[in-house]
């Protein structure tokens, strides 16, 4: 029998046992193939601005990300191969063949597989793509026109990236075996797989696994400046490591510690269960650590998006607090405005207010910005008052000073006490930095800072006074009607220098937010179904080779019932064990977020906590029953009936 | 016979296949087991041994006869109550030990009883006493593929006494043993018979193990052929058992 006919023949007898690696494969490319096709369509050029840009940018960006996630979930499955056909090697070396003929026959088998994964993938990638767009668009909240356009680049970036990482592994695989020895290949039994673990070592992971975690945590909300985009990667490296750590040792230390405790271990189908969990945690502790990682991953991709898209909304709110905006040395503009502006629209609310602007030279500030400017306490206490704007500072001593910045996406600055502003030689002490609108969106062109009344009459011969006026008209829609005639008020003379900010509520130049949210809770969805399926894969490949145990469970007379309680013992730890290590992690990861964000996100945790127990529930139900199905629990039950 | 009937069959009839296939295995065998009894059922392969066990233990249905355990007609008990009744009345010892390698030896041993629900305490208490009987205690922590052949037999045994069985089927229980772990666990057998602790069904096809027996038993093409009990000595038994082997051999009837 040729090779390739003896491959084809296993590839077609176990393509059941391979059925959810190779489905899991297939998603993983249909899901490539989706963010590649967007990245080559033209769905965005139409927002204009940097958007489209910037949108290239971060779905790229996504799908390194996914890659990374492929490169992993390929190597992943190459081991699922390897493992299985290992024990299948003993009868080829009695056959005959030589260990290059077995590697040859696993290379085919694998690239068989592989070749019907990538197949399925595009496959349903390209079916999909069209809704895939229309969901991105649709979640975004962008109105743009799409057709279904294929083109062949996106098919074939995808097919190369994944060709080669599949055969990287393969290759991999093939080395293995050729390098195996033959009794290695011969006893590939169970008793390799010792279940007997060093005590000393699991306490050195345990000790070190919860003080990593600790680490990971404490830096993770430090507060700080801008050494806090260091604390947070190493916190990022710090859990993940104190997760495999925590899976490596303190699990397998607190299942045998309950093995040893025979009180506990001997009451009803615990001894079966959790013999069970210790087997399989010694075998496959590296899953689940994974599994426990991408759950924090998702938790805090929600996270980023549910705060990115209230940031937005934030940003737009606050850019939007006046459509008309003037700053002149004219302190009787308001005069020459007011009536041009309600010549076609009525005023919802107008404010005036002295600005002192300062060369940036006199500055000594944490951050170094383009344009300084002072405002007089009293007159922003007036401003607040007539807009309707919250100002609850009392006036600053002589020596303090308040920043009024404006909305950032992300501050990486979390830590904003003992700030200290020098003007001129003189050290003032920041006490807050606040984020109301008083000049919207002059607040984000200039960096503005309150000072006491007789502060600010001390520093005016410093720089030039200026004076801006605000307007915000009722009807949004009529703002291009007044647009055109204000222009006649702008001056740039000595005498009258005047400048305009006229701000449109439709502009688009930061819509890419939007996307970005989207593809937030996209990936939420990946990450979560990803660390589902890895462990419904992982319990269905285990339900194969599990199938001899529960036949000898059934032959020294335990019912079918037991059997099926334990199961559900078992497979509920595996999935409630990555679920519990998550939840901590994900607490800190998300309160980090809420801290950079300046955004309550506590809701949005206990919401993705909540859709995250939903998802693995139902793989647990789901893995349940073909486990049952599997390990012949449910078969042999019946064959008893006959 | 020294007790209560524990198993009583009768007329046992076994088909397999249908039309031109339909093989005989089992052509009309009646037996009683009473307590206390050590029965070895021998014969040649393919005479249906493991056919007759797997009646016996309820594992299979007879085409035609009736399997009584305990005193119930297993024919008219329902799935559920036939796995009581080999949970609560019947122990199993298999030739390949069939312990589980993810279990340590005492974990192996109280299997059975924590599953049915019995009381941590006496599970422990239960097991430290066969353990002592069968000479494993200081084996208790170690895991199946650390211990010997013959130590994981005595494991598979004190399984399948600790939830205190009406009778225990042993399939070839000595078939993978050297003659020393074979020696020492028929002597334990026969310990745990001799003080009443348990009635046994041995199917075997060695002259040597089935001599421990009190009754041996001989199954030849689907019948059972004849019966030997025990005398004065074991030897002397031995030699009676080959004797019949090699009788049924050249079809010469038992003396």
């Amino acid at each position: 029998m040729r090779m390739i006919t003896l491959a084809m023949q296993n590839v077609k007898s176990s393509f059941q046992n391979y059925l959810a690696v190779i489905l899991s494969m297939s998603f993983t490319i249909l899901i490539l193939l989706n963010f590649q096709n967007v990245v080559h369509s033209d769905i965005f050029d139409g927002l204009g601005g940097a958007n489209a840009e910037y949108i290239g940018v971060l779905i790229q960006v996504i799908s390194v990300v996914l890659c990374c996630f492929m490169f992993f979930f390929l190597w992943y499955a190459e081991n699922v191969f390897l493992t299985k056909r290992k024990k299948e090697m003993g009868v080829y070396v009695f056959m005959g063949l030589t260990n290059q003929n077995i590697g040859m026959l696993f290379l085919i088998e694998t690239v068989l597989n592989g070749v019907f994964a990538l197949l399925l993938g595009i496959v349903s990638g390209i079916v999909t793509t069209h809704l895939f767009q229309m969901i991105l668009l649709a979640v975004s909240d962008i109105a743009v026109e799409i057709s279904f356009r294929f083109s062949p680049a996106p098919i074939l970036i995808t097919a190369g990236i994944y060709s080669v990482m599949y055969l990287l592994f393969a290759v991999k695989g093939y080395i293995s075996i050729v390098r195996s020895s033959v009794l290695d290949m011969v006893s590939a039994s169970r008793k390799k797989e010792a279940v007997i673990q060093n005590r000393f070592l699991l306490l050195l992971k345990t000790v070190f696994g919860l003080g990593i975690l600790s680490v990971g945590y404490y830096m993770a909300v430090k507060e700080g400046g801008q050494e806090v985009m260091g604390n947070v990667l190493a916190a990022v490296v710090l859990v993940i490591i104190g997760i495999y750590l925590l899976f490596g040792g303190a699990l397998p230390a607190l299942l045998l510690g309950l093995a040893k405790q025979k009180r506990i271990l001997y009451r009803h189908e615990r001894n079966l269960w959790v013999n069970q969990l210790i087997f399989q945690m010694k075998k496959n502790y590296r899953t689940y650590a994974m599994t426990c990682v991408l759950l924090l991953c998702s938790v805090t991709a929600l996270a980023t998006g549910f705060a990115m898209k209230s940031r937005y909304a934030g940003m737009v709110h606050f850019r939007n607090t006046y459509t008309f905006q003037f700053l002149s040395n004219q302190k009787e503009l308001d005069r020459v405005v007011r009536p041009l502006i309600e010549q076609d629209n009525s005023i919802a609310y107008a404010s005036e207010i002295s600005v002192l602007t300062l060369d940036a030279s006199l500055f000594e500030t944490r951050f170094t910005y383009g344009n300084y400017a002072l405002l007089p306490w009293s007159q922003v206490k007036a401003l607040a008052e007539g807009v309707g704007l919250e100002f609850d500072f009392a006036p600053p001593e002589d020596d303090e000073i308040l920043k009024a910045s404006h909305m950032y996406m992300l501050s990486l600055i979390t830590d904003h006490s003992a700030e200290r502003v020098v003007i001129d030689g003189k050290t003032y002490r920041q006490t807050a930095d606040t984020n109301v609108p008083y000049l919207g969106y002059f607040q984000e062109l200039m960096s503005f800072y309150i000072v006491n009344d007789a502060e600010y009459e001390r520093l005016l011969p410093y720089g030039q006074e200026w004076h801006a006026y605000n307007y915000r008209i009722a009807d949004l829609e009529q703002l291009a009607a007044s647009a055109d005639k204000l222009k006649a008020a702008v001056s740039h003379t000595k005498e009258n220098d005047t400048a305009m900010a006229v701000v449109d509520p439709e502009s688009s130049d930061i819509a890419w937010i939007k996307v970005l949210y989207t593809i937030c809770i996209f990936m939420f969805l990946v990450f979560v179904l990803a660390g589902g399926s890895i462990v419904f894969m992982k319990l269905y490949n285990d339900a194969l080779e599990e199938k001899e145990r529960y036949q000898i469970l059934r032959k020294i007379g335990v019912s079918e019932k037991t059997l099926k309680k334990s199961i559900v013992c078992e497979l509920f730890m595996m999935y409630a064990m990555p679920f519990s290590v998550m939840l901590p992690s994900a607490y800190f990861s998300v309160h980090a977020l809420e801290k950079m964000m300046d955004t309550n996100l506590m809701p949005i945790y206990a919401g993705s906590v909540g859709v995250i127990l939903a998802i693995l529930l139902l793989f647990y139900w789901r893995s349940v029953s073909a486990y049952v199905k599997h390990t012949g629990v449910e078969e042999a039950g019946r064959s008893f009936c006959k | 016979m020294n007790g209560k009937t524990v198993v009583k069959i009768k007329n046992l009839m076994k088909q397999y296949g249908t039309g031109g296939t339909l093989t005989t295995v089992l052509k009309g065998v009646s037996l009683e087991i009473c307590a206390g009894d050590f029965i070895a059922v021998m014969g040649p392969s393919g005479s249906g041994k493991t056919t007759l066990l797997n009646l016996l233990s309820t594992i299979d249905r007879p085409t035609q006869g009736s399997v009584i355990v305990d005193g119930r007609d297993v024919a008219k008990l329902s799935n559920k109550e036939l796995s009581k009744l080999r949970r609560d009345t019947i122990g199993f010892v298999f030739q390949d030990y069939n312990l589980l390698d993810t279990m340590t030896l005492q974990d192996n041993i109280a299997l059975p009883l924590s599953l049915n629900g019995v009381s941590s305490g006496i599970c422990m208490e239960k097991t430290m006493e066969l353990g002592r009987m069968f000479g494993l205690s200081e084996h208790f922590s170690k895991y199946p593929w650390q211990l010997s052949g013959g130590q994981k037999q005595r494991g598979a045994v004190c399984r399948a006494l600790i939830t205190e069985p009406k009778i225990l089927f042993a399939d070839e229980p000595t078939g993978a043993l050297d003659s020393r772990s074979t020696r020492e666990l028929l002597e334990c057998l026969k310990r745990v018979n001799d003080s009443g602790q348990a009635t046994i069904l041995m199917v075997t096809h060695d002259a040597y193990s089935a001599s421990y027996a009190k009754d041996v038993w001989l199954l030849n093409d689907g019948q059972m052929q004849c019966r030997l009990s025990a005398g004065a000595s074991r030897r002397e038994f031995y030699d009676r058992i080959a004797d019949m082997q090699t009788s049924v051999g050249g079809d010469v009837p038992c003396a």
